[in-house]
């Protein structure tokens, strides 16, 4: 693309004028436009559903209850979306996470965690989902198991492990200042406590990603593996770091999973792989690597949960829900594309 | 140190890769200050010998002095440590970060150790750039949306980024237009002058002869001669040297006849264009005829191929072989037709790296090699063995992977591909590029036996003296537009650098 | 069968477990107090079977699917302490599986050993169908259990739940209560939809509610039996109904949740109905705290009274209190609404 710049014209100090014709990319559509461009068609797609919701149930929807019930739901998947999509960034995929949300849900439940109390739960939520992180991340990154194989292998043990563990019995927690986290009284400036943790978490995971080291490493790692080990980058211990991110991640979400349903079972977390992975996609992380935004995965969460809150109440059977979830999914991805080209001009 | 020490010694570095034995006891001496040319063809060691200077591989045995001291890289970073920085001919850059972000990758200006600053990040590449010439890329544009040659600028500013003592450039000049190649040999003279030494890889021995100091060959895995005088080594001994064979590479001899003689058209391109890359292009391509287009990076050559092909949907014109036009944009439609392309990015667009040369030159003829979906292996495989056999890829081993071949034999395996599937018309984008003089030669030849055959070819080569020499007739291009079209016999060097460059003073 | 009360079950989820010293993680994943062993059986009372002397030595096959639920895990328990009761009998108990083609190879392994009677729950009744018909030529009698076998030769005696009956007695009793209040509007959250037996307490529900003009059911949300989608699901159905009378809950399971999101919305001003028969329902029933006035049982103790059917059946006995020699081809189990005035005499059969 570049011009066939005459001798006269490279020895102008100016340097080659910067209306050169565009060629092959159009250097008009900087990055940062590119990501605008496709953040604003996600917020097209969630303000046409906040439409469709505002207009069927006009007083339920627009409620300021509902927005914190919508908020809250969105809390734990999102917590879990924002780790999946360092992983997926770096060109990995986390298949256990629902797994891990489930055995770090009822390992920080059973009777003898309950009695260290708040900070037992906690801590043994957190440090359960960081310890699976681990495990996953030096099976991936030193053992060089495929990270698919190695998710789909903690996803059966994990499981399994909180069954065992459980029983199959639900586990209701009697601690009352982890319960007292989930009611209303708990809102700080009415904004549920799950909430702003979800806030907080999306806020770090934004600054991680766009502004650290570790965030171009991920972003590099993902792209061009071989680029970044040439560029001096430990890409094994950055992937190791990535599934202990994503682990810390299943850690926090199981803690306000217990709070939120105020109990911890082994059925917890189920198929949130998919939801999470699917939010991350549709936000317009690359499931291939190399490219992550944690703005589009908030959407992306926002999105499924807007449209499972419209479903609620507008009384829709869970079959159509399913129907029109798929449908919208296509339908968001679609929008992303055509606005995407549009953007560029060609 | 004193100055007589060489800055750097490796001695007897050897390196086996799963059946390959890269590097067979390889010695190598680079001084402070000088321009130390590597020479030998594909498959010579090169690539594996500066992957070990950087420390991307580890050697099985021999040693690495660096100013007097025996030292191991153990790693990249151990290599950057050192002062050695290293500008790969592909795979350094990450094309999801941006032009600042890839100069500082593994290396960024952080607060705290681990908040980048952005703004440095920016400026520090702004400068870099504007040190190589290049102040119009913007630090904040992503990789992927660069072309190729500024994509060379990038890695060269990456490599300025370190406190370099020495810098190996491999083929840094493959990529670029001749003042864009003034431009790095001025940057090149400034580092030398600072004291920094940089070992040069280049196929093109005028480049040696000019920024050159002394020259080491290296042929399957071994110097052959090292520290040779860069400006007066005769080239036919360098050639000898690397080739083992005493000729200056040539093209073949055209056939006699002329096009008069030669069949109707098989390939006709009419009114052909795209919007922003190239306008109304007519072309008429007879099997046997080698056509070739001549331009600059950028002017639109890559374009056209690959919108014949399909690749690209066009915005007016059609393509027809044999009279009938092809679904604009497709393929399917192209390769259905007998179209082949051999792309410019090998690695990237044409082939399966880590699967097989049988797989790979057997996946355009798949169809043929199968009964209701089953492949039949023996089949793929004869005829695999046979396509290869016949344009002599090395080694002749149909389960090598592609990856371990050098790069003309990649391009052989390319071509075997298409050779296989029995096509009509062939396009060849950059097909030596990467390629080294010896392999060059036989490259050259096994183009126009295709040919022969009956093949129409359409060929695009920055280098304009491969297009004159390979093909029949010539379309010089400038800016998407065809300026000229003549026989090659016709065309000298001078008069299509004149074309190309828009009437100034030819490089 | 009358059902007998039990003794608890280990007493957990109050909390009362009392942990040693230790590192936390590894102490963290036992639920049980250390040297505590489930001893307890839900049925030690002498069962009204027509012989409860030892008899012939009798071999019982037990297949189920993976106790990945309260109720599962009850219907094991339930079967290993009945079978413990009797001298004569040995149970040979397979690992659950929910896989339709795992299970059927257990039961095959069981048939293979030659075992002397069959208890099967089958994962998928439909899908098992062919299994319990191999079974039964082969000389062993299959007791099937809740889940049906599509063919009536494939078991001899089927003993199982009532979920339309379920959803009869939930809407009666709202029926009831709400019988005089004008306009009342219900609500109710049902289980996994794509389950028939979902489809069945719904149905009962409503036709239960067909008498009673003055009663609209207003919304319905599937949960799937987890304590998480029913937080999730109740939540939503709190957010769009801002007034109702009543609640029906499909499970008490999932009712964890759902007790969870009207504590969270502050929502006291109905009536919630719970189903299944959880420990932890009939605690808060008898405890009377809460929204949750009652709840419809699907009695877990089927199990044990499968256990006894095999045995009459290997033994060839009938069952006591019945005028016929045979035991029945099918045993259809009642579902009785608990309320705070009954609760004590079920509490003993609540699982957790």
């Amino acid at each position: 693309m570049t011009q066939p710049a005459t001798p006269a014209r490279r020895n102008d100090p100016a340097g080659p004028p910067k209306t050169s014709p565009p060629r092959r990319g159009d250097p008009r559509a900087a990055p940062g436009a590119r990501a605008d461009v496709r953040t604003l068609s996600l917020l097209g797609v969630l303000a046409a559903l906040i439409a469709v919701g505002g207009l069927t149930r006009p007083e339920e929807f627009l409620a300021t209850s509902n927005l914190q019930l919508v908020l809250t739901q969105a809390s734990v998947i999102g917590v879990v979306t924002v780790g999946m999509t360092f992983v997926i960034t770096s060109g990995g995929i986390d298949l256990s996470v629902g797994a891990i949300v489930a055995l770090s849900s009822v390992w920080a439940t059973t009777v003898a965690t309950q009695e260290y109390g708040f900070t037992g739960i906690l801590f043994t939520a957190v440090a359960v989902g960081v310890g699976c992180g681990l495990v996953n991340g030096v099976l991936i990154a030193y053992g060089g198991m495929v990270p698919f194989i190695a998710t789909i292998a903690m996803l059966a043990s994990a499981r399994g492990l909180a069954l065992q563990i459980t029983d199959g019995k639900t586990q209701i927690v009697t601690v009352d200042s982890v319960l007292d986290l989930g009611v209303k009284d708990a809102n700080i400036l009415g904004v549920p406590p799950l909430v702003l943790v979800f806030a907080v978490v999306v806020a770090l995971g934004w600054l991680l990603l766009n502004r650290t080291t570790f965030g171009r490493r991920t972003l590099a790692v993902g792209g061009n593996p071989e680029a970044a080990r040439l560029a001096g980058i430990d890409v094994r211990r950055q992937r190791l770091y990535l599934y202990l991110l994503s682990g810390l991640c299943c850690g926090i979400a199981a803690f306000m999973l217990i709070v939120l349903s105020g109990s911890g079972q082994n059925t917890n977390g189920n198929l949130y792989e998919l939801d999470a992975i699917a939010a991350a996609i549709i936000g317009g992380t690359l499931l291939s690597g190399g490219r992550g935004t944690i703005a589009g995965s908030l959407l992306g969460v926002l999105i499924f949960t807007t449209i499972t809150n419209i479903f609620a109440l507008n009384n829709l059977e869970s079959a159509v829900q399913q129907i029109a979830k798929g449908a919208i999914i296509v339908a968001a991805v679609l929008v992303q594309h055509r606005t995407l080209r549009e953007g560029r001009g060609t | 140190m004193p100055p007589s020490t060489p800055l750097l010694t490796m001695s007897a570095i050897t390196k086996t890769f799963p059946g390959v034995r890269a590097l067979d006891g390889v010695d190598l001496e680079v001084r402070t200050g000088e321009v130390h040319c590597l020479l030998g063809q594909n498959g010579a060691g090169k690539s594996t010998l500066i992957k070990v200077l950087a420390g991307a591989h580890r050697p099985d045995s021999g040693t690495i002095t660096w100013r007097g001291e025996r030292t191991a890289l153990t790693s990249p970073i151990a290599a950057m440590r050192l002062g050695i920085a290293t500008i790969y001919q592909e795979l350094d850059l990450v094309e999801g970060l941006s032009v600042a972000d890839n100069i500082h990758l593994g290396h960024e200006p952080t607060t705290a150790g681990f908040l980048v600053r952005r703004k440095d990040a920016r400026a520090s590449a702004t400068r870099l750039l504007a040190r190589l010439g290049h102040p119009e890329i913007d630090p904040a544009r992503l990789v992927a949306d660069l072309p190729a040659a500024q994509r060379q600028i990038v890695s060269m500013a990456r490599a300025l980024s370190h406190d370099v003592r020495l810098i190996v450039m491999d083929e840094p000049s493959a990529a670029l237009d001749p003042d864009e190649v003034d431009n790095l040999f001025r940057i090149v003279g400034d580092l030398t002058a600072e004291g920094v030494a940089v070992i040069h890889i280049s196929h093109r021995l005028e480049e040696i002869r000019r920024i050159g100091d002394r020259v080491t060959v290296l042929k399957d895995g071994r110097a052959v001669a090292g520290g040779l005088p860069a400006k007066t080594t005769p080239t036919r001994d360098i050639v000898a040297l690397m080739t083992g064979r005493d000729t200056e590479h040539t093209f073949p001899p055209r056939p006699s006849p002329t096009a008069a003689d030669l069949p109707p058209p098989v390939l006709r391109v009419e009114g052909l264009a795209r919007a922003g890359e190239f306008t109304a292009l007519d072309l008429e391509l007879r099997p046997g005829e080698i056509v070739g287009i001549a331009g600059l990076v950028g002017s639109g050559r890559s374009e056209i191929l690959e919108t014949i092909y399909g690749a690209r949907r066009p915005t007016a014109g059609h393509v027809l072989v044999d009279g009938t036009a092809l679904r604009p944009g497709s393929v399917r439609s192209a390769v259905r037709a007998g179209i082949g392309l051999a792309p410019e990015e090998r690695k990237a667009q044409g082939l399966l790296l880590i699967e097989t040369v049988t797989r790979n030159v057997s996946l355009a003829a798949l169809p043929r090699l199968s009964r209701a979906g089953w492949v039949d292996r023996a089949a793929e495989r004869a005829a695999a063995q046979r396509a290869t056999r016949e344009i002599s890829l090395r080694p002749d081993n149909p389960d090598a992977p592609v990856r371990t071949l050098s790069g003309g034999n990649q391009q052989k395996a390319v071509l075997a591909r298409w050779l296989l599937r029995g096509c009509k018309v062939l396009l060849l984008d950059e097909p030596t590029r990467g390629v080294d003089v010896g392999a060059r030669a036989e490259l050259y030849a096994v183009i126009r036996a295709l040919a022969a055959e009956g093949l129409a070819v359409l060929l695009v080569s920055s280098e304009v003296p491969e297009v004159l020499g390979l093909a029949d007739r010539v379309l010089v291009l400038r800016e998407g537009t065809v300026v000229h079209t003549a026989d090659a016999r016709d065309l000298d060097e001078h008069r299509v650098l004149d074309l190309v460059m828009e009437g100034s003073p030819a490089a | 069968m009358p059902q007998s009360p039990v003794p608890s079950r280990r007493g957990i989820l109050l909390g009362t477990a009392a942990v040693s010293a230790g590192a936390v993680l590894t102490a963290c994943t036992s639920n049980e107090p250390a040297g505590k062993k489930p001893a307890n059986s839900p049925a030690n009372d002498p069962a009204p079977a027509a012989d409860d002397r030892p008899g012939k030595a009798v071999t019982i096959g037990f297949a189920g699917p993976q106790a990945d639920h309260g109720w599962l895990n009850a219907i094991n328990d339930n079967a290993r302490a009945r079978a413990k009761k009797y001298s004569d009998v040995t149970l040979e108990i397979t690992e659950g599986s929910n896989d339709t083609a795992a299970q059927i190879g257990q039961i095959q392994t069981l048939i293979n050993k030659k075992v002397d009677v069959l208890v099967i729950l089958p994962a998928d009744g439909k899908a098992l169908t062919q299994i319990g018909l191999q079974a039964m030529r082969a000389g062993i009698p299959v007791i099937n259990l809740d889940r049906v076998f599509a063919s009536p030769q494939a078991y001899r005696c089927w003993i199982g739940g009532d979920n339309y009956g379920m959803g009869l007695n939930a809407g009666r009793y709202i029926g009831e209560h709400l019988k005089n209040k004008t306009g009342a509007k219900v609500i109710e959250l049902a289980g996994v939809d794509s389950l028939e037996l979902t489809r069945q307490r719904t149905k009962g529900f409503d036709d239960a509610l067909k008498n009673y003009p003055n009663i609209t059911k207003v919304a319905r949300q599937a949960a799937d039996f987890t304590v998480e989608s029913g937080q999730a699901k109740t939540a939503q159905l709190l957010q769009a109904q801002s007034d109702f009378d009543a609640f029906w809950n499909h499970d008490d399971d999932q009712g964890v949740g759902a007790l969870r999101a009207i504590a969270q919305a502050g929502r006291d001003d109905f009536l919630m109905v719970g189903g299944a028969g959880a420990k932890s329902a009939m605690d808060a029933i008898k405890a009377d705290d809460s929204v949750l006035k009652a709840t419809v049982l699907y009695p877990p103790t089927m199990s044990a009274s499968a256990i006894d059917i095999a045995r009459a059946v290997a033994q060839g006995k009938g069952v006591g209190g019945l005028a016929e020699l045979e035991i029945p081809a099918t045993i259809t189990l009642y579902s009785a609404v608990v309320t705070k005035d009954n609760v004590d005499q079920y509490l003993p059969t609540g699982f957790s």
